[in-house]
């Protein structure tokens, strides 16, 4: 990894906009985490709030605003060159820019969320979700940063994907589900709770290796990809 | 493919062609390039930048073979380390000062003292290394020598620069091709691309002219210069008596042919400009005709760069 590619992609990734939404986001999940608290069956509320808001659209969104804006930023606005005309192996740029993504994304999501868990009083909720969410920003940053740097509107690209694929396809059955990212974390909190949720319903050890070998996927494609790609 | 005499060329390309889809940037182009200032001439969209960016790895030819000191820049990282580019675009990495930016190139061109190198390559371009500001905030000028300084600040060995003096002052500008030809004359292997003539000209050196993609002309600017000023060139005659004075004209071989135009145009083809230029005033003259407007038809960049197609 290059920790001086590292540190530009971090840099270019602290916008206002983002910032807003993250907080903004961060406010929703404190919120329904009150919610559930207040609620009469407080462990399956929880286990689903966490469920749905967390792995579904939390982590997601997040990872999509700031993953697809890592390397895409640079390829829209054509300042790649200045990364990529360098001797630095491609690989060690793609690392670098993931990196960066997860370690933006990764702690505000996780203790975010770790903190809605804990306000929700449902102690089995805690680690389950804050291993969750880790993994589900894990393998949404790869997905996206390897998005930014396929496509040009990778901004929409990555709405759709989650729109289309991750809400809708994934309920059409199980075969749809398994190639839906958000059913591996979910499956971790259902697992903790024991709450029947639908897609949830994944191996413990799928669970956990799945959203990995995503996450890792996404950053080979992206290698791949910066050493076949024509710098404009 | 020419080939310069002495030390080995540090650029080649070899029958390199590139294509997107149906359009046809670059067609079968070859030629060496060696130290020193080389000038690559030719209307916007002629292909230079194309092939700017194939020399640095940038875009792969889809025919042919590009090497930089004999390695291929798009395959081969590390001679990356070995060039400098200045792109067109003004785009830069905004939220860095000018100092950041080039210590970022110091950094990943793994430079002993990126801080030191950095300072000396903005000082360089007649900038502020202390300057504080994002590049957000700088004028086109300023960013075309910020983008000068990360070419240079690793001490390449070639160095593409792509329209560098756009937006410069003509100070700057004389400053700067100053630069590239103390840069040439170190040993480094300098390209400058340029759509403007008289840009070039000062450049005073080796010019490569491309033209639709084509290599036009290569050679010494002067030999360019001449082949340039020898070509035929139509001219718009306003005057009174027009039938009077093309008589005169052909007459006198200083035309190869003319027509008439309305009752007061004649439009005539020379392929002695200089001597039509000579002769027209006193012919009118002597025929008590009225000279009131002589016009070059065809004198704009892109039909000289058309005939050196042809040629």
């Amino acid at each position: 990894m290059n920790s001086h590619i590292y540190r530009v992609v971090v840099r270019s990734q602290i916008s206002t906009g983002r910032l807003l939404a993250l907080a903004g986001l961060s406010g929703v999940a404190i919120l329904l985490a009150f919610v559930a608290r207040a609620a009469d069956d407080p462990v399956e509320v929880a286990t689903r709030s966490m469920g749905t808001f967390g792995t579904n659209i939390f982590a997601p969104f997040i990872a999509l605003a700031l993953g697809s804006a890592a390397l895409g930023n640079l390829v829209e606005d054509r300042t790649l060159v200045y990364v990529w005309l360098r001797p630095v192996p491609r690989h060690s740029v793609a690392t670098a820019a993931f990196a960066a993504v997860i370690s933006v994304v990764g702690p505000i999501v996780v203790a975010v969320m770790t903190v809605a868990a804990a306000i929700t009083g449902v102690g089995d909720l805690l680690v389950a979700t804050a291993v969750a969410t880790a993994l589900a920003v894990f393998a949404y940053s790869g997905i996206f940063l390897a998005l930014g740097l396929r496509f040009k509107r990778s901004l929409l690209v990555g709405l759709g994907y989650i729109a289309i694929w991750e809400l809708l396809l994934s309920r059409l059955g199980d075969w749809f589900a398994r190639l839906s990212v958000r059913s591996y974390p979910m499956s971790i909190l259902s697992d903790a709770t024991g709450v029947e949720m639908r897609l949830a319903d994944r191996s413990t050890l799928a669970s956990y290796v799945v959203p990995l070998a995503v996450g890792f996927a996404g950053l080979v494609y992206t290698s791949w990809r910066l050493s076949r790609t024509e710098i404009d | 493919m020419s080939t310069q005499a002495g030390p080995p060329p540090m650029v080649q390309a070899a029958n390199v062609s590139k294509w997107f889809g149906d359009l046809v940037a670059v067609s079968d182009v070859s030629f060496s390039i060696g130290a020193g200032v080389t000038a690559l001439l030719g209307p916007n969209g002629a292909g230079k930048s194309t092939l700017l960016r194939m020399m640095c790895g940038l875009a792969r030819p889809s025919n042919g073979m590009v090497t930089v000191l004999g390695k291929n820049p798009r395959t081969d990282v590390a001679v990356l380390g070995r060039i400098g580019m200045a792109p067109q675009q003004e785009s830069l990495l905004d939220y860095l000062s000018g100092r950041e930016f080039v210590e970022l190139t110091a950094q990943l061109h793994q430079v002993d003292n990126p801080v030191e190198a950095a300072r000396q390559a903005i000082q360089t371009v007649e900038l502020d290394p202390d300057d504080p500001r994002r590049l957000s905030t700088y004028s086109k000028g300023m960013r075309q020598r910020i983008k000068l300084a990360q070419a240079i600040v690793h001490d390449p060995l070639v160095i593409a620069l792509d329209e560098p003096l756009t937006g410069l002052d003509p100070r700057q500008r004389r400053e700067m091709i100053q630069l590239f030809h103390r840069l040439g004359d170190e040993g480094k292997c300098v390209i400058v691309s340029s759509h403007v003539l008289d840009e070039v000209e000062r450049f005073g050196s080796r010019v490569l002219v491309i033209a639709q993609g084509r290599l036009a002309a290569e050679g010494d600017f002067r030999e360019i210069r001449n082949l340039m000023d020898d070509r035929p060139l139509r001219i718009s005659i306003r005057t009174d008596q027009p039938r009077v004075l093309a008589t005169a004209l052909l007459e006198n071989s200083v035309i190869s042919g003319c027509r008439l135009e309305g009752t007061d145009c004649v439009v005539v083809d020379t392929t002695e400009p200089a001597a039509f230029r000579r002769a027209v005033a006193p012919m009118a003259r002597d025929r008590d005709a009225s000279l009131l407007e002589l016009r070059p038809l065809d004198d704009d960049l892109e039909s000289v760069f058309r005939y050196l197609v042809g040629q």
